[in-house]
């Protein structure tokens, strides 16, 4: 059974489906990791979920890099543990510089709720091992600062080196993301951050069970 | 669309050392390089 670690800000409010979602994940057990310990409790994997982290102020995701856990993520990080960074958690790893680029106000300036398709780029990272290469995926995004921005030449880089994880389908990037991106990794594959909830897509009966396969990804890896 | 904001900070430090402080800040926290852009300026009839 891998242990996977879910980190709590004040102001995040997805923990709670993305600890469900680990835990009904066969292979997984997750916990509560707080933002104020120095350290991840020798968890395998960490998920920073959604949410208004320190309540998004100054920019979505900037305060809560200061925060004492970050440095344990960081440091987890550079040694090839999985992180998955969801919403707000992508937001708060492009902030603290463990994913490239930084996330825009959407290009229509409104708040988006609703399922979107997705293409699965590389299924080779650590979170999308259990995803077959170009498979679609529908899974809801709900946010307001989610347009994906890097610099031409950063995301010529990103394509390049194969960082693109996952990708809103050809007409559906609402938010105007560059590239259509809706989701990167490091270059080791390891830290992965994306707009959409895996999380909230976890059962037929709520419209889709697809995000299950993030997931089922550290679950296989950690096998 | 544009959007600025204007941060007032009181140093105990002044000249340089303030200037290198607030640098600091900018890069750090206060704005993120790669999609902000910023200018320090000292506030008039204080301490440069």
């Amino acid at each position: 059974m891998a242990r996977v670690g879910v980190v709590v800000f004040p102001g995040s409010c997805d923990e709670a489906d993305a600890l469900g979602a680990a835990n009904r994940t066969p292979g997984l057990s997750a916990e509560y990791l707080w933002h104020g310990d120095a350290g991840l409790n020798g968890v395998e994997a960490v998920v920073i979920p959604g949410g208004f982290s320190y309540g998004d102020y100054l920019r979505p995701g900037a305060i809560a890099r200061f925060s004492p856990v970050m440095d344990a993520v960081a440091a987890f990080a550079r040694e090839g543990g999985p992180v998955l960074g969801i919403c707000n958690g992508f937001q708060v790893l492009c902030e603290a510089g463990l994913l490239p680029g930084a996330l825009l106000p959407n290009a229509g300036l409104r708040f988006v709720c609703r399922q979107v398709p997705l293409t699965v780029e590389r299924s080779d990272t650590q979170w999308t091992a259990a995803c077959e290469p170009g498979e679609k995926l529908s899974i809801p995004v709900k946010h307001s600062v989610g347009r994906y921005f890097a610099p031409p030449q950063m995301l010529d880089e990103l394509e390049a080196n194969g960082q693109v994880v996952v990708r809103y389908v050809a007409g559906h990037a609402f938010n105007g993301a560059a590239r259509e991106i809706a989701g990167v990794s490091n270059h080791a594959g390891n830290v992965v951050g994306l707009m959409p909830h895996p999380e909230h897509a976890v059962d037929p009966l709520t419209g889709s069970a697809d995000g299950l396969k993030l997931f089922e990804s550290a679950a296989l890896v950690a096998a | 669309v544009h959007v600025g904001r204007l941060i007032e900070l009181d140093l105990d430090s002044d000249g340089q050392d303030a200037k290198a402080q607030v640098e600091q800040m900018c890069e750090r926290l206060l704005a993120n390089p790669l999609i902000e852009s910023y200018e320090v300026q000292p506030a008039p009839g204080e301490a440069s």
